[in-house]
């Protein structure tokens, strides 16, 4: 009852009250409260940090890998396509920024968007196969996508810096440069907030709606009048554009940009965090982003638990923790797929669900 | 809701995060280690990169700089450049007054960070592009003002080995012009001296043929092999470390490839005669100090901090020795940046131009003399060639000294040069 205020039954009226992105105004309150929380987080109190730097690193990392993740849910959980090359989008968004600012001199400011633009006419190049082909020969169309763009990187000097890499400038405002992870942290709240809004709104309109179509039946889809060609591409535009923004985030965070880290193993993590968090959920990209984030960093902390122990300080078990670090990440992914295959945004319904009709869950 | 809880969510995990950091250590002189254990470097990037560690030990146990601690912070970055630079921005935060470096692509990549920081960072990348202080070098390198590479750089070895090659063609009686051809990744570090020695090939009087591409990772290298052998070349220069040198050359005598091998700093040592066997035997390669079995007098403090960090140990490679004359050297520009106005950035870098021609104390024979200038970080001008020996394989558990000591795998000395700090090859 007065836990979520929403009304036992369904009373809705219009197709609008349907729609709406919150279901109460408490809720769309306790959203804009959060934000305001998170923007509290880089804040010093008198000269001292509550927060330590590298939380906030920590933040920013699943600001702009979730940014990307979302792409990828689009194209994937809401269309029903399939990309084994995403990390080269968010690879290409953070070389077109750098490459946008050194060269023709643009503030970051406006770098950041327009190398979302560049990376879309990327993505629609790319997607043009997928007007033809799904399922497995798509996986393999993008996969050479993947390695195509890899080896661009690799000799595009000019583009890219080559195998030495590239400078991107830091963050700048009117002449203002923002100075520090602290500062640059808004930025990329700023930019989460934006693209998940959109891309929550987004998904109500009839383009949405005709993606959502696409991957239910993509006959049934052509029969209503849906152009498959038209949105199967426009979702490849949709997800390079969230990659490019994301990769320039990224380029400008770490000011310079390797031709190294855009490999398949990224592509495959950006899938992991889209099947972990929930395919086909704005808010599981960002819960998937959380958890591969911190994933490790958890893993790290309990090695680090085990060594100080005088029982797992010893070389047979401290020599075989850097690889299970590794497996946990894919014994993780494994876990999810047979337990909770709807993912992290599943299980965040069913615990709402659980408080709603508490205390009688019948 | 949705954002509050999950602000919850990642404020629980950043508190059990914050509760599992170690807590700084007190008053040391905070000095970075950035090191490859893991990554595709690990072969040659753990001897070096232990040497730190093991000579923090030693010197703290002896006092530190001028009776205050070292406070040394290591990590492992697999090889990987945004690791190395998210790194960086924590210890800057941290406030290191140097950093012991690694590869070239991060050291590359940190040049500009370094500078406006003023951190001097003591690369074990020894790309010449890294010894133009000014940033006046002809050939447009970039300023690298608090750069210092711990070894003659990459061009200048190659140009020793050319000249090395040039020596051996004329005794071997060969006829015509040597075919000379680059071996390595597309990648920072085997990059580095590629144009510079091809260049100075030419000049030389060899052919230079089309570069041939193998990766930094091991792999099975027979494809390069045999476009090797089908070119037809004289001296291949192996740019990469030791790992992808041990399969290349085995893969190289599985197809029966007939060349002298040249191989830069990285790419050879005791280990890769051991792991390569026979097909390692005669390769020369460049050495930056003496190995652990030299008769000098300095080689005594090495044996000492091997042994205080670890008391079984038998034999290090030359990578290990480099790593502690690397950290000596620093390790006297900070006694001078203590005495002179206290220990920061840009004390250090003014430290290292205080001598002439000098190596650290107790390191004499060991280390070669450096030389640095505000104009010109080329430290090292001596090179020195060896070329490797092997009789025989080994077993895979065999302890090296003991090779050594049975003449299984051997090396000796066949060059030495002193290349010239001419002003056009500055920062190239």
């Amino acid at each position: 009852m007065a836990l979520s205020l929403v009304p036992c039954g369904q009373f809705k009226t219009t197709y609008a009250s349907d729609t709406t992105l919150f279901a109460t105004p408490l809720s769309r309150n306790l959203v804009i409260a959060g934000v305001i929380l998170l923007a509290l987080v880089p804040l010093k109190i008198g000269g001292v940090a509550p927060v330590s730097d590298y939380v906030i690193a920590l933040l920013i990392q699943i600001g702009y890998l979730g940014i990307a993740a979302l792409g990828l849910n689009i194209l994937v959980g809401f269309t029903g396509q399939i990309s084994l090359g995403h990390s080269a989008f968010f690879g290409f968004g953070a070389f077109a920024s750098a490459w946008l600012g050194n060269t023709f001199g643009i503030p970051v400011f406006f770098t950041i968007p327009l190398a979302g633009i560049l990376t879309t006419a990327v993505g629609m190049i790319v997607g043009i196969p997928a007007a033809r082909i799904k399922g497995l020969y798509l996986a393999i169309a993008t996969l050479a996508s993947q390695f195509i763009l890899q080896d661009f990187f690799a000799r595009a000097e000019w583009f890219t810096g080559g195998s030495s890499g590239s400078i991107a400038e830091p963050f700048s405002l009117f002449g203002l440069t923002l100075a520090g992870d602290r500062q640059y942290f808004y930025v990329v709240l700023a930019y989460v907030v934006i693209m998940y809004l959109f891309a929550s709104n987004m998904l109500r309109t009839r383009d949405g709606r005709a993606l959502v179509a696409v991957r239910d039946h993509y006959l049934s889809a052509e029969v209503m009048g849906i152009n498959l060609t038209k949105y199967r591409i426009l979702s490849f535009g949709i997800s390079s554009f969230y990659a490019g923004v994301g990769g320039a985030l990224f380029a400008h965070y770490l000011q310079y940009v390797s031709i190294e880290g855009f490999d398949i193993l990224l592509s495959i993590q950006f899938l992991a965090m889209i099947i972990i968090g929930g395919l086909g959920s704005v808010m599981g990209s960002l819960l998937g982003t959380i958890f591969m984030v911190l994933l490790p960093e958890v893993m790290e902390a309990l090695i680090g638990a085990l060594q100080s122990t005088s029982w797992g300080n010893v070389p047979a078990v401290t020599d075989g923790l850097a690889y299970l670090k590794e497996a946990a990440i894919g014994l993780a992914i494994v876990l999810f797929l047979i337990f909770e295959p709807d993912g992290l945004a599943h299980r965040w319904r069913l615990i709402k669900a659980y408080w709603k009709l508490y205390p009688f869950s019948f | 809701m949705k954002l509050l809880k999950l602000g919850a969510v990642t404020a629980a995990a950043a508190a059990t995060l914050a509760l599992s950091q170690p807590a700084p250590a007190a008053d040391g002189i905070p000095v970075a280690n950035l090191v490859d254990f893991t990554g595709r470097t690990a072969t040659v990037g753990k001897p070096y990169g232990q040497a730190k560690v093991d000579a923090v030990k030693w010197l703290n146990a002896k006092g530190g700089i001028n009776g205050k601690p070292i406070d040394l912070s290591t990590f492992d970055y697999s090889y990987e450049v945004p690791r190395a630079i998210n790194t960086y921005k924590q210890w800057k935060q941290e406030g290191v007054v140097a950093i012991q470096g690694w590869g070239t692509a991060d050291t590359e990549a940190l040049v500009s960070f370094v500078g406006a920081d003023e951190i001097p960072f003591f690369s074990a990348s020894y790309s010449a592009h890294l010894t133009d202080p000014t940033g006046k070098g002809p050939a447009g390198s970039k300023a690298a003002p608090y750069n210092f590479i711990m070894g003659p750089s990459y061009s200048d070895s190659v140009r020793a080995l050319i000249a090395w090659a040039k020596e051996d063609w004329q005794r071997k009686g060969g006829k015509g012009q040597p075919k000379y051809v680059h071996m390595g990744d597309n990648h920072p570090y085997p990059n580095a001296p590629k144009k510079a020695g091809e260049e100075y090939a030419k000049e030389q009087g060899f052919t230079v043929l089309p570069s041939i591409q193998y990766t930094l990772a091991p792999g099975d290298f027979k494809a390069q092999c045999l476009t090797l052998k089908e070119s037809g070349a004289n001296y291949a220069f192996l740019a990469n470390t030791s790992g992808a040198n041990i399969s290349l050359l085995k893969s190289c005598e599985t197809v029966g490839v007939d060349v002298q091998f040249l191989s830069n700093i990285w790419g050879y040592d005791e280990n890769v005669m051991k792991a390569a066997g026979k097909a390692a035997d005669g390769v020369v390669w460049v050495m930056g100090s003496a190995p652990w079995g030299a008769d000098v007098p300095g080689i005594k403090l090495v044996h000492e901090i091997a042994k205080n960090a670890d008391p079984a140990v038998t034999y290090q490679l030359p990578h290990y020795v480099r790593g502690v004359c690397s950290f000596y050297f620093m390790k006297e520009a900070m006694e001078w940046a203590d005495k002179n106005g206290g220990i920061t950035g840009p004390n250090v870098k003014k430290g290292m131009y205080q001598k002439k021609d000098w190596v650290p104390a107790g390191l004499e024979g060991v280390c070669p003399k450096g030389n640095w200038t505000a104009e010109d970080h080329r430290g090292f001008t001596q090179v020195l060639l060896y070329q490797g020996k092997v009789k025989a394989d080994a077993p895979a558990d065999a302890d090296i000294a003991k090779l050594i000591a049975d003449g299984t795998i051997g090396m000796t000395q066949v060059f030495a040069i002193d290349i010239e700090r001419k002003p056009e090859w500055l920062g190239w």
